[in-house]
């Protein structure tokens, strides 16, 4: 269509601030992981490499990394799987699915930090119901959050809790576009239920699995409102996850060099393990 | 055959109902502990009995209290303003881009199209310390600008939109081109009331988000001014640790409110979510 300089009229408002403020921090971000605070204050030090090779001989950071490498290779693949179990069941032809879907979908309107907040309250060690319900059944009581090694998994707890119903939508929307023929025409050539599950809605939810598998993961390395909330990265630095650790730098102790040289580091661990998780799901067709 | 396939009927019913009440369950209680008084809220914990899931001594002073004493009024206000602003400009520049791709042949379409695509897929925690510093060097700390405008622009409501446009027909254009329209008039009175379902699908998905958001405001505000209801709420955690009753009457107010709002809009919701999804 005709006149050259209507589309950038339409299109000016919005990319201008797409490069304000979305394009030009990312710039700034890389500039600040090579500035280091200076000695006059105000005035940062170009340090070059320094605040990565800093980082490497640090091992308060590398505990960092294990930590974000443990609650991810956990808490993905059993969101994942919770939630295609759960799209699954909301696929079920039954009276009444309606109401069960809105039900499943309410987690997704309640925001992290409240989820937080009522179950951080549901499970506190002395006074919260998990641990009178736990006692009412004949089990001992639980310190939860208040233990190294527990709090990581109530993190993973919650954090499932409120995403399942969000990966789901995915998913179910995957299953609704298999054609009903194809299990039709299955169910002639004499295949069971599982033989239909893997060899028609396996191969078709490739792609929508897929997506799920991407975008789960890149969420959840960037999670950081439970560990803020709940634990500040603790005990011991059991929940301590790299994106804690930068927060922690930029505002806490007011080195956003240090800072950013860590979430360019978690970027590009997050791309590298994209990259293979795309590799591998693509070599299984 | 038939009792075999009641049987996992009834299965599925039992795993439905499971997987409900684990869902249901913290935000139940919640509400029961939010109209308990609070000398009750941990009277009934334990041993579990009835009392422990149902009130006896039902109140509201705790709703009550948020909104006399601790200002609520003020950050509901901050909130829905701040929501709103982002819905109305975020739907407006959004679209009016969107317009622009789906519609014309221009130099750069596919470059710029491409940094769209780039800045949807930037998590915003990626960009949140430098952008801070340069909110802060525009002088937005303590300002709904500061909340408002970073949150406006955003490439996965230009990407909604775009879907949407193209499957406009081109000729609806055309004649009115024809009878003399401006393009801004066939924006505003020719496509933009033919796109009501994908502007409510954008407008629920930017105004939960805002609602959500949790990490931007807590960095970019800091006076009781503009607190809004998440940072207000971790401000529970800390500062009035002990006022259980009226933390859970704010938790209460701050999911029940984008309950309702998703609840019966669910249909667009997943809509909007799932065109997101097809990105191929």
């Amino acid at each position: 269509m005709k006149a050259r300089y209507v589309p950038y009229l339409f299109l000016a408002p919005a990319v201008v601030l797409l490069l304000i403020f979305k394009v030009y921090p990312i710039a700034l971000g890389l500039k600040n992981s090579l500035y280091a605070p200076g000695f006059i204050a105000g005035l940062d030090a170009f340090v070059g490499f320094d605040n990565y090779t800093g980082l490497f001989a640090d091992h308060v950071f590398w505990h960092s990394v294990y930590v974000t490498l443990f609650f991810n290779v956990f808490v993905n693949p059993i969101q994942i799987g919770l939630a295609f179990g759960l799209a699954l069941l909301l696929n079920a032809r039954l009276k009444g699915i309606q109401a069960f879907r809105s039900v499943s979908f309410i987690p997704i309107a309640v925001s992290l930090p409240i989820a937080c907040i009522l179950w951080n309250i549901m499970l506190n060690p002395e006074q919260g119901v998990m641990n009178s319900i736990l006692i009412g059944l004949g089990f001992s009581p639980q310190p939860f959050l208040t233990s190294k090694d527990q709090a990581i998994w109530i993190i993973i707890l919650i954090a499932t809790w409120k995403g399942v119903g969000y990966w789901a939508v995915f998913l179910l929307a995957g299953l609704q576009e298999v054609p009903q023929v194809l299990y039709e025409a299955a169910s002639i050539d004499g295949a069971g239920k599982w033989d239909r599950f893997r060899d028609v809605t396996f191969p078709l939810m490739k792609r929508p699995l897929t997506f799920v598998t991407v975008a789960d993961t890149v969420a959840n390395f960037l999670l950081f409102a439970p560990m803020y909330i709940l634990t500040k990265g603790g005990p011991e630095n059991s929940t301590n996850v790299l994106m804690e650790e930068s927060f922690n730098s930029a505002f806490v102790y007011s080195d956003p060099g240090r800072a950013s040289a860590i979430v360019i580091l978690l970027l590009i661990l997050i791309l590298l393990i994209i990259g293979l998780q795309f590799r591998l799901l693509r070599s299984k067709v | 055959m038939k009792g075999a396939a009641s049987l996992t009927r009834s299965a599925i019913c039992l795993v439905q109902i499971v997987t409900a009440f684990c869902i249901l369950f913290p935000l139940l209680f919640a509400v029961v502990s939010s109209v308990r008084p609070l000398n009750d809220i941990y009277k009934y914990v334990s041993p579990v009995t009835w009392r422990t899931f149902f009130p006896t001594n039902v109140t509201f002073e705790a709703y009550i209290h948020l909104f006399a004493e601790r200002n609520f009024g003020s950050v509901l206000f901050n909130t829905f303003y701040v929501a709103l602003m982002t819905v109305l400009f975020g739907v407006l520049l959004g679209s009016m881009a969107a317009f622009a791709f789906a519609k014309f042949q221009f130099r750069g379409k596919h470059a710029l199209f491409g940094l769209v695509l780039l800045t949807f897929m930037i998590p915003f925690e990626v960009i949140a310390i430098p952008l801070y510093g340069l909110v802060n060097q525009l002088g937005w700390i303590d300002t709904y600008y500061g909340i408002v405008v970073p949150a406006v622009a955003n490439g996965l409501v230009i990407f909604l939109f775009r879907q949407f446009f193209l499957d406009l027909p081109d000729s609806l254009l055309e004649s009115a081109r024809m009878d003399g329209a401006t393009w801004g008039r066939i924006y505003a009175w020719i496509v933009m009331p033919l796109s009501k379902p994908v502007t409510v699908s954008a407008a629920l998905m930017l105004f939960i988000s805002q609602w959500e958001s949790f990490m931007w405001p807590l960095i970019v505000t800091r006076s009781k001014q503009y607190k809004v209801i998440q940072v207000a709420m971790s401000d529970f955690t800390t500062e009035h640790a002990t006022i259980w009753n009226e933390m859970f009457a704010a938790s209460v107010i701050a999911f029940i409110i984008p309950i309702l709002l998703l609840l019966p809009l669910q249909r667009y919701f997943i809509q909007g979510v799932t065109h997101s999804g097809i990105k191929e």
